[in-house]
């Protein structure tokens, strides 16, 4: 009997939040990101773990949608090149208004390139070496001309990622010629999906549907979207399941998403994805330098039991860093195998003074911690010692972006930005993208030649062999690791539509999806 | 003198809480001792078998596998010696430390006893696990910065503590005439004073044990102890919390371990002091 009340008080209690919950997820979607948001500046973050902010709060000149990617016309209804592929026109949509109600035009896309040039920061590292700061032009309110150094073959696929912003009310907020760097990563200037509600870097960000936006809503989108910093696997896996959150990254562990299965109220989406598994490898210094303790590393990883046990057969192996399923992979190429006798021939040619190699893993992604302690265990057999650290991913990415502070090895993985073969092989070992995007601080001028003219040449055959004949190198050279490319695997609630997968922003485009 | 610790000895073979906590410590150091003859994987510390990843514990593993397929039960008996070097290590530095601070501090009193025991309160401001999360992520992580860690922020507990015993021991007659004797400060701390506290360090250090065990695992959990592979049980845990709740064994295993240890070193400290403090005694030695 004197149990009773507290029952009824915890009957209570459970009913509240349930109430609670429900009305909630009335129109709004909660996702949980397994990395932080420590920046919303879209011309200062450029990658997967925070492409969402990116997406949903900002337009780019065109946007990639549906796997495969399929490039659509966005803030630009069309563009014109010169027949020397060097004057590129965009014809800019007319009447889309910023969140504060002012018109976008033309000078703001001038602003924009001019603030990326400026701040050399993620995604300039894509313009920079075709674009000169001043070159950009305005011709009219709604025209706007990009005039390039060189002809450049990846150019028009990276346009999605001229990201605009306001430029009256980034201007406003400028402190000391910083190109209003300390505003934007904590406010949002943009035409985007969403306005900006709620932001706090340990947490995450809630945005609000933006009425107004030039691309209109369907009858059942969301309200509002929340992007919650959720580090722990478990937690975001029981989030999903007891239906506090609504969707969570594609790539999690095959055991949980095989616990993801079995529950009724959640929905496992998959998709053919390009996501290569690597392990970056500082190439310049010693004794990395040397080619014959690269091979040894590349034969003193268990591919097979990475592939097929850890992550049980749900990627498959790829030799080289361009993904298998793309074009300008030399298909001869059977890459590394694991054997330990071939590590230790190729041990005892390196000439370099031995010391214990680290490897910085990312807190958060359990998958490059088992993948170091694996290299880890049979490196040890053949007498390489091996270190291995965690650290966030905003820490491991800071560090890899200085040559003298770069992890000797990080185990991560080379994502789709645009579908090119150059958004891998070419920016993780192409000396144009040193330090940003090559982390390897590989520097062959063989390679590099070929991925010079590659990035020059229009001709679809002559750049297929180009990669080719680069990639052939990189693999000889043991550049890398390279281990597997993906599936996306998207774990949703049940009850969510619409989600709309593509490899570039993995499906985090939050725009098309509603609750059925 | 030989009747006195005859007397102790009965006592705590009566005590049966007591017993059973040595008889679990004891079974941790020979565990940690003989870990390569009693695992049943030895090399599994550092080999791993993919393809047999995640085993429920049957006949051949009896605590299962982990995530890389190395047997759990192995894997704990040797994080057995990690725990043990890690605890034994930095309670020595902590005694080291905190006890002369302690002894000089209530012997003399005045400014030397004010100026020692103001640093170590502004440790104790500091809950012990925050202060050493601080240091151990500051420093990097290994075992080597995890002692560390433990030693510095764990002294002041027995500065305080021998600060007050001697303080209280300082008063009483028989210090009062070896100084009227004319013995030496350094002759009366040694001689007179510390035998009298011996018995408080001695079980104040057998819990501390435990605590220190308890704050490594913490630490191990954060990933701020022995870096992979070292089968330190509080990374186990760390490791094990993805595969949750299916694989029960993997988190259940060094949880154990980890409880079973600390309430050894509990039970003991407990028996400890009601032999050898005859001022504190549990309830239910005041029954016999």
């Amino acid at each position: 009997m004197t149990k009773h009340p507290f029952r009824l008080i915890a009957l209570a209690a459970v009913a509240a939040l349930g109430l609670s919950g429900a009305a909630l997820a009335q129109g709004k979607y909660v996702h949980a990101n397994n990395s932080g948001y420590d920046n919303l500046d879209p011309h200062a973050v450029f990658d997967v773990g925070r492409a969402a902010s990116r997406i949903n709060f900002y337009d780019g000149l065109y946007r990639w949608v549906d796997n495969p990617p399929k490039m659509i016309p966005w803030l630009a209804e069309s563009h014109t090149v010169t027949e020397d592929g060097l004057s590129w026109t965009f014809k800019l949509r007319q009447g889309v208004k910023f969140h504060d109600g002012t018109e976008m035009t033309a000078d703001d896309v001038v602003y924009s390139m001019e603030r990326m040039l400026a701040m050399k920061k993620g995604p300039a590292t894509l313009f920079m070496a075709i674009i000169d700061p001043g070159t950009t032009k305005a011709k009219d309110r709604h025209t706007v001309v990009f005039n390039l150094k060189e002809p450049s073959a990846v150019f028009h696929s990276t346009v999605p990622e001229i990201l605009i912003v306001n430029s009256k009310l980034v201007k406003q907020n400028e402190k000391d010629g910083d190109w209003g760097q300390a505003w934007l990563s904590k406010n949002v200037a943009s035409t985007g999906s969403y306005t900006l509600r709620r932001y706090d870097p340990a947490v995450g960000f809630v945005g609000a549907r933006f009425k107004d936006h030039f691309a209109g809503w369907g009858a059942k989108s969301f309200d509002e979207i929340e992007f919650r910093t959720v580090l722990e696997t478990n937690t975001r896996v029981l989030g999903l399941l007891k239906g506090d959150i609504h969707g969570t990254d594609g790539y999690l562990p095959q055991d949980q998403i095989a616990r993801l299965r079995q529950a009724s109220n959640v929905q496992i989406i998959e998709q053919e994805s390009m996501r290569v598994f690597y392990f970056a490898v500082h190439n310049s210094r010693p004794p990395l330098n040397d080619v014959h303790l690269r091979r040894a590393l590349s034969y003193a990883f268990d591919y097979d039991g990475f592939n097929n046990d850890l992550l049980k057969g749900a990627v498959s192996r790829n030799a080289g860093p361009v993904p298998n399923n793309l074009w300008g992979v030399p298909k001869d190429v059977k890459g590394y195998t694991y054997d330990l006798e071939k590590a230790k021939a190729e041990l005892a040619k390196v000439k370099e003074p031995m010391r214990p190699i680290v490897i910085g893993t990312l807190a958060g992604f359990s998958e490059t911690e088992q993948a170091a302690t694996l290299l880890q265990n049979a490196a040890r057999k053949i007498g390489i010692e091996i270190k291995v650290e965690s650290a966030p991913w905003p820490v491991v990415q800071s560090r890899m972006q200085k040559e003298d502070q770069m992890y000797d090895m990080v185990p991560l993985w080379k994502s789709t930005y645009y579908v090119d073969p150059n958004n891998w092989i070419g920016e993780m070992y192409g000396m144009r993208y040193l330090p940003l995007r090559n982390n390897s601080y590989y520097r062959n001028p063989e390679v590099d030649k070929r991925l010079e003219q590659a990035l020059k040449v229009t001709d679809q055959s002559t750049r297929d062999r180009l990669y080719q004949e680069a990639g052939r190198i990189v693999v000889d050279d043991a550049a890398g690791i390279f281990v597997y490319n993906t599936k996306w695997f998207g774990p949703y609630a049940a009850n969510i539509g619409g989600i709309r997968f593509c490899p570039i922003g993995n499906a985090q485009d939050m725009r098309w999806a509603y609750f059925k | 003198m030989k009747t006195g610790w005859r007397q102790a000895l009965s006592k705590f073979v009566r005590d049966r809480a007591a017993l059973i906590g040595s008889v679990i410590i004891l079974g941790l150091i020979l565990c940690a001792i003989f870990a390569p003859y009693l695992a049943p994987f030895p090399d599994d510390v550092y080999e791993f078998h993919t393809s047999n990843r995640l085993r429920a514990p049957d006949g051949v593993h009896y605590f299962g596998t982990d995530r890389m397929g190395s047997d759990v039960l192995s894997r704990i008996l040797f994080g057995a010696r990690i725990t043990i070097m890690i605890a034994v290590i930095a309670i020595s530095i902590t005694v080291a430390i905190g006890v002369p601070i302690g002894l000089i501090a209530g012997y003399y009193g005045k400014w030397p006893s004010d100026a020692l025991m103001r640093v170590s309160d502004i440790f104790l401001a500091i809950p012990q696990v925050v202060l050493a999360i601080a240091i151990a992520q500051t420093l990097g992580p290994s075992i080597e910065n995890v002692i560390l860690a433990l030693s510095a922020t764990y002294w002041p507990f027995w500065a305080r503590l021998v600060y007050a015993e001697t303080r209280s021991v300082k008063n009483e007659i028989f210090i009062e005439s070896a100084i009227a004797l004319g013995a030496p400060p350094w002759r009366v701390m040694l001689l007179h004073v510390l035998p009298n506290i011996a018995s408080a360090i001695i079980v104040r250090t057998s819990i501390g044990m435990g605590n220190t065990i308890l704050t490594a695992a913490i630490l191990g959990f954060l990933g701020l102890g022995a870096p992979p592979p070292a089968p330190e049980w509080g990374r186990m845990i760390a490791e094990s919390r993805e595969f949750l709740p299916e694989a029960w064994w993997y988190a259940t295993a060094p949880g154990l371990a980890i409880f079973l240890v600390v309430m050894g070193f509990n039970l003991l400290g407990d028996g400890l002091r009601d032999i050898l403090d005859p001022r504190i005694r549990r309830a239910a030695s005041r029954e016999e």
